[in-house]
């Protein structure tokens, strides 16, 4: 999908640190976590609640500030950037995904769509054209015109997907899109984030769900704000076409 | 095997063929499918303890087929069987004692072991995640199966999680 | 397709880019709170709209003398003498940059069906004169080829009912009749309106005042300076005087003048400033507090736009124009409507329309005023993390001590609940509190306002206004007057007066003396400070003369009437309306024998309950020079239309931020909302607690605001009864029933805005889950 896998890392991150000032008391929530990904990876980061992953993905798109670290995206310094200038970076290269949707709730779904991509400069003819694209992509075609309240939850985080990647990013993060669904809904968004993925997007994605985090290429553990585990998911040598029973018998 | 079987007769007698194939489609792909000497080995089995009954019946250019019917201890063994509430899952985990015992005898590392069983799982959690898309969507009841293998996982997962939290 | 790397520049990309995105998302929010928004605009609107009525009024834009004085280039002084003046020296005086006239001027009469009207007939040119020129309305102006020509000042002619055209018999004081035509009408700056201003004036050719008037001793000399700047009249007025020596008969100056057309608009126009400005405050923060709530329901929506990539500066802008377009829409509306009401409603008080400095600077205040109200919350929403994750958790309601208190005197769950949550978050309770506090003051102050004219109405005794009559004895004697007038059923007692214009030594132009009754039989002066003057040498006054000449009760003041020195002791204020309250008055007895015999008038104290009107009438027909006394509060009545006008603006506004308390607070609860109802509460006790919430805060705001309302009122009306020279002790506070009615409208008010949005909340069925 991209027209040259140059070799830049998309994300670059070294001895990323946030410290968070309570009360007068620092509480570190992320200490010290060096990543790197790479164009078209899709890595999956777990860790218990409280293990700083959340706060690692915000600081990844600069919704907060590091304590001290550094942040390469492709290729470019970012953790220096004013917050205007991560917003601006924010805008062009960065879609987020969030647990509870975030749509915009005053705007339709098409206008929620068309946002980022008026945002990034777009004429209206073209970021019209784009959102067509996406939520055809995404079988919400019909739902352009409908108030994001008057959509389920899946459809909402469906609706935030295409938001998210309106513009074409380099990368896509996500913190727990699938937190707050059911499991059809679950699945259905699965289903897109893998087709994304199929076609080249970068992804990060934080994650509680071991089905989200088992489509990943690579799982990142976190704990206690650093990294434990940092490896790729073998593919399991066995048959092909074996069978649930298979599975449950070998782990039980 | 013996109860499943014991079930099925229930419904109506049958021949070890007839049976093997009814598993088949109740469980779908979901479930591994027992080979026939399986079912034959277990079919006798139950004869002996008096829970079927086999009768031969005549077959006009191959061998004589042998027909089995539920007795009626057999019967009383199916609802004893039912009306038995089924055990919880396992309490005694085998991974949990490499995780308590290995460190203190220094072979292994904890963290490196709760790892290492997180990936593990995570690629059993793909291979069902490819199974189900695999899986036919009318059957329900392979779908149940794969649906509960990978709640179980990711309830393992949790634990991990636990592990690692209190362990490490 | 956009390739996804783009090239990040700086700040010229942040300013330049995406305000198509902006303008998406004002247009969608706009579009969510059509109400909000309409009142937000109404509300601005009207508070524009009552600024620039204020300042019209204020601006003398209602006073004809502006207009009339600058067109016609007026003479800031006149100067009476008997014969004519050193003219050089008047011109060679530091400030004078021209003389009119001198022109002579013949006391004469008009016979007007049978009545004789008192006129002064004033020489003129032919050609119109640079200086002191009369305005031309009608008609033609005088030639030397009709001699018998007048042009005669257009209210005189008005009253008279006069045309060009009309004939125009005038008896000099030899007794001759000449039958003259009026040949034009003509307005001037330099002369009062009739009846207000007598005698009647009409200008004539100088041939054609000598035909009248032969004998030279009986006319007097005017003399008009203009000078450079109004500021010079004081010290001008001093050296004409002492350069005339004794030829100075009477001096007049642009202030009798415009006083004399002015309406009493500056106590409208202060009031109508003071009701802006406070409806201006009133108007920020509820421009504030609508932008501030919106922001705060919105919070989780800010954040999602700054993860889009929307920088702070860009969301603050977005903001700002939001809902300052609408304080701005609400401003250009109401400078329309300003303009409007003062051009068509008020076209009979407003003459001259808003100079355009005054309108600009309302307009630039109105607008920075607004802007800033909504920059604060703007600034602030602007300054939300872009971590949309965390929703906007509303605080922890504690019990409150109020909530205590509500828990002891055993109030219905219900309220007690409610009463928790009216004050969680204490910075949102206290604006609304003066929200709506601050309107509820100022429709207060409006019903005081609304009081004192009926005070004045009612009681015009009170405002210095006993006397509902005065007589002219005419062609009378005075003793034959007294003896018509007694005769009159309805009339029951006569005061003899006089008035005299005064020079007081270091004043450089004169005041007004009124002799009204005897001090063992004084005038019934409204008295307010000290005491009625009892002896002869002592003297009441009002507050302006106290104001103009440095006094106190007690002091003495020495002057010089008609050329006899008096000295009087002031031992009282009264309430007094006439000349900006520059007026001393004393007993008729206090003035030496040749100025107050013969008495130049009678104010006549009628029966109560007696029309003034059918008096004059009557008296009238008995070839008496009757004037009826014009009310202040007659002329004062349009305070009255804008008081409604104004309590609306007001009670707009109040509501404005009533909607918003009352949507915050919806936000708030709507969680608990749930959990209430699971708690076994009925959708009418949910209601309850909604409405307490609510109204609790709102309620308060209300009897605050009527409370100081009404403990100010009287004060600021008399502050401004003193302002304007009237002097304090004219305010009166709302009455009782009033103000409990406002009271109890209010309150009523405020519970229905609280109990729509939350029987709508209550009867819904709100699912507990999480946000």
């Amino acid at each position: 999908m991209w027209p040259a896998v140059t070799s830049t890392p998309v994300i670059r991150a070294t001895g990323l640190v946030k410290i968070y000032q309570t009360g007068g008391l620092p509480v570190p929530a992320v200490r010290g976590v060096d990543l790197v990904v790479e164009p078209g990876e899709f890595v999956a980061i777990m860790g218990p609640s409280g293990s700083g992953k959340s706060t690692f993905v915000h600081m990844l798109g600069g919704l907060e500030t590091r304590t001290s670290g550094e942040i390469w995206l492709d290729g470019k310094r970012a953790d220096t950037l004013s917050e205007s200038g991560w917003a601006v970076l924010r805008r062009q290269k960065v879609g987020f995904v969030f647990q509870f949707f975030n749509l915009v709730t005053n705007m339709t779904v098409a206008d929620n769509v068309e946002l980022p991509a008026l945002l990034g400069g777009a004429s209206p003819k073209h970021a019209r054209e784009r959102r067509e694209y996406l939520l055809a992509e995404l079988g919400l075609e019909e739902r352009a015109g409908a108030a994001p309240g008057q959509l389920s939850g899946g459809e909402q985080q469906r609706v935030a997907l295409a938001r998210a990647l309106a513009n074409q990013p380099r990368l896509l993060l996500a913190d727990e899109p699938t937190g707050n669904l059911d499991s059809r809904n679950t699945r259905d968004v699965l289903k897109l984030l893998g087709k994304v993925h199929r076609q080249g997007q970068t992804i990060v994605l934080v994650t509680h769900d071991a089905r989200v985090a088992s489509m990943a290429d690579r799982v990142v553990s976190l704990l206690d704000g650093q990294i434990v585990d940092d490896a790729p998911i073998a593919r399991l040598q066995r048959r092909p076409g074996g069978t649930a029973g298979d599975i449950v018998e070998l782990h039980g | 095997m013996r109860l499943p079987l014991l079930a099925l007769l229930a419904k109506e007698p049958a021949h070890g063929y007839e049976l093997k194939q009814a598993l088949e489609v109740t469980f779908g792909s979901a479930y591994p499918s027992p080979n026939i000497g399986q079912i034959y080995v277990t079919l006798g089995r139950l004869e002996k303890d008096g829970f079927v009954r086999a009768v031969d019946v005549e077959q006009s250019n191959r061998p004589n087929k042998k027909v089995y019917y539920l007795t009626a201890a057999g019967r009383e063994a199916l609802e004893a069987w039912v009306d038995e509430p089924t055990e919880g899952p396992r309490v005694r985990d085998e991974f949990f004692m490499k995780l308590v015992l290995a460190p203190l005898t220094g072979i292994a590392d904890r963290m490196a072991l709760v790892n290492r069983q997180r990936r593990h799982y995570l690629s059993l959690m793909r291979d069902l995640g490819e199974l189900a898309e695999r899986t036919d969507p009318g059957n329900r009841v392979a779908r149940l199966l794969i649906e509960g293998a990978m709640l179980h996982l990711q309830a393992d997962l949790d634990w991990l999680e636990r592990c690692q939290e209190d362990l490490t | 397709m956009i390739t996804g790397v783009g090239v990040v520049t700086g700040v010229g990309v942040i300013t330049g880019v995406g305000v198509r995105a902006e303008v998406r998302w004002v247009r969608a929010d706009l579009r969510a709170r059509r109400g909000q928004a309409l009142l937000t605009v109404i509300a601005v609107a009207g508070i524009v709209t009552a600024l620039i009525t204020a300042a019209t009024l204020l601006e003398d834009g209602t006073n004809p003398w502006r207009g009339l004085f600058e067109r016609g280039r007026g003479a800031h002084v006149w100067i009476h003498t008997k014969g004519a003046p050193n003219v050089p020296a008047l011109r060679a005086l530091g400030g004078v940059t021209d003389v009119a006239g001198p022109y002579r001027s013949a006391p004469a009469t008009l016979a007007d069906h049978g009545r004789k009207v008192p006129i002064a007939l004033q020489e003129t040119t032919a050609a119109l004169p640079s200086v002191a020129r009369p305005l031309l309305r009608e008609g033609r102006w005088l030639d030397a080829l009709h001699p018998d020509g007048v042009v005669v000042e257009q209210s005189f002619a008005k009253a008279l009912g006069l045309h060009p055209g009309s004939p125009f018999p005038v008896t000099g004081l030899n007794g001759a009749t000449h039958t003259l035509t009026v040949a034009g009408l003509a307005e001037s700056g330099d002369q009062g309106f009739y009846p207000e201003w007598t005698p009647g004036l009409a200008w004539t050719l100088s041939s054609t005042l000598t035909m009248v008037e032969p004998a030279p001793g009986r006319t007097e000399t005017v003399t008009g300076l203009r000078l450079a700047d109004a500021g010079y009249t004081d010290i001008v007025v001093q050296q004409a005087v002492i350069t005339l020596r004794n030829q100075v008969q009477r001096v007049s100056t642009w202030r009798e003048v415009r006083a004399s057309m002015e309406l009493d608009n500056r106590l409208l126009g202060l009031l109508l400033a003071l009701f802006g400005l406070a409806g201006l405050v009133a108007a920020a923060l509820a421009v504030a507090n609508a932008t501030g709530g919106r922001v705060l329901t919105q919070l989780r929506d800010i954040a999602t736009l700054k993860s889009l990539g929307f920088t702070r500066e860009q969301v603050t802008r977005m903001l700002v124009a939001e809902h300052g377009t609408l304080g701005l829409l609400g401003i250009a509306l109401g400078l329309v409507a300003g303009r409007v009401i003062t051009a068509y409603a008020l076209s009979d008080t407003v003459v001259v329309p808003l100079s355009s400095g005054p309108f600009v600077a309302i307009a630039a205040g109105t607008a920075l005023v607004v802007l800033v109200a909504v920059w604060l919350p703007a600034w602030r929403g602007g300054a939300t993390p872009p971590i949309p994750a965390a929703p906007a958790a509303p605080p922890h309601g504690r019990l409150s001590r109020l909530a205590r208190v509500a828990l002891l005197v055993r109030l219905p769950p219900a309220l007690v609940l409610g009463a928790r949550d009216a004050f969680t978050r204490p910075a949102s309770a206290v604006l609304t509190l003066t929200g709506v506090a601050i309107p509820m003051m100022m429709i207060t102050i409006g019903l005081g306002c609304w009081a004192t004219l009926d005070g004045f109405s009612r009681h015009p005794e009170q405002v210095g206004q006993a006397a509902a009559l005065s007589v002219r004895p005419g062609d009378l004697t005075a003793s034959e007057a007294l003896v018509r007038v007694m005769a009159d059923p309805d009339v029951v007692t006569a005061y003899p007066g006089v008035e005299l214009d005064a020079l007081v030594p270091w004043q450089t132009r004169t005041v007004r003396t009124r002799a009204l009754g005897l001090s063992s039989d004084p005038y019934p002066f409204p008295v307010v400070e000290g005491r009625m003057f009892r002896d002869r040498g002592e003297a009441v006054a009002g507050q302006g003369l106290l104001d103009l000449l440095g006094l106190r009760i007690g002091d003495r003041v020495r002057m010089t009437i008609g050329g006899t020195p008096l000295i009087v002791k002031i031992v009282g204020r009264v309430i007094e309306p006439e000349q900006d309250g520059e007026v001393l008055s004393f007993g008729v007895d206090s003035l030496a024998a040749k100025d107050a015999r013969p008495p130049q008038f009678y104010s006549l104290v009628l029966r109560p309950g007696a029309d003034a009107a059918e008096v004059r009438a009557r008296l009238q027909s008995q070839a008496l020079e009757v004037d009826q006394a014009v009310n202040p509060a007659d002329r004062l009545s349009v305070i009255r239309v804008i008081i409604v006008a104004l309590v609306a603006v007001l009670a707009l506004i109040g509501l404005a931020n009533l909607l918003t308390a009352s949507a915050l607070g919806l936000r708030d609860h709507l969680l608990d909302l749930a959990v209430l109802k699971a708690m076994g509460l009925t959708p009418r006790q949910v209601m309850a607690t909604l409405v307490t919430g609510t109204g609790l805060v709102a309620m308060a705001g209300v009897v605050l605001g009527g409370a100081a309302g009404a403990f100010l009122s009287k004060g600021l009306i008399d502050l401004e009864g003193r302002g304007s020279g009237v002097g304090a002790g004219i305010g009166r506070a709302p009455t009782p029933g009033m103000l409990a009615g406002a009271l109890l409208v209010a309150i009523g008010a405020t519970l229905l805005v609280a109990l729509i949005p939350a029987r709508r909340a209550a009867r819904a069925q709100v699912p507990v889950t999480a946000r």
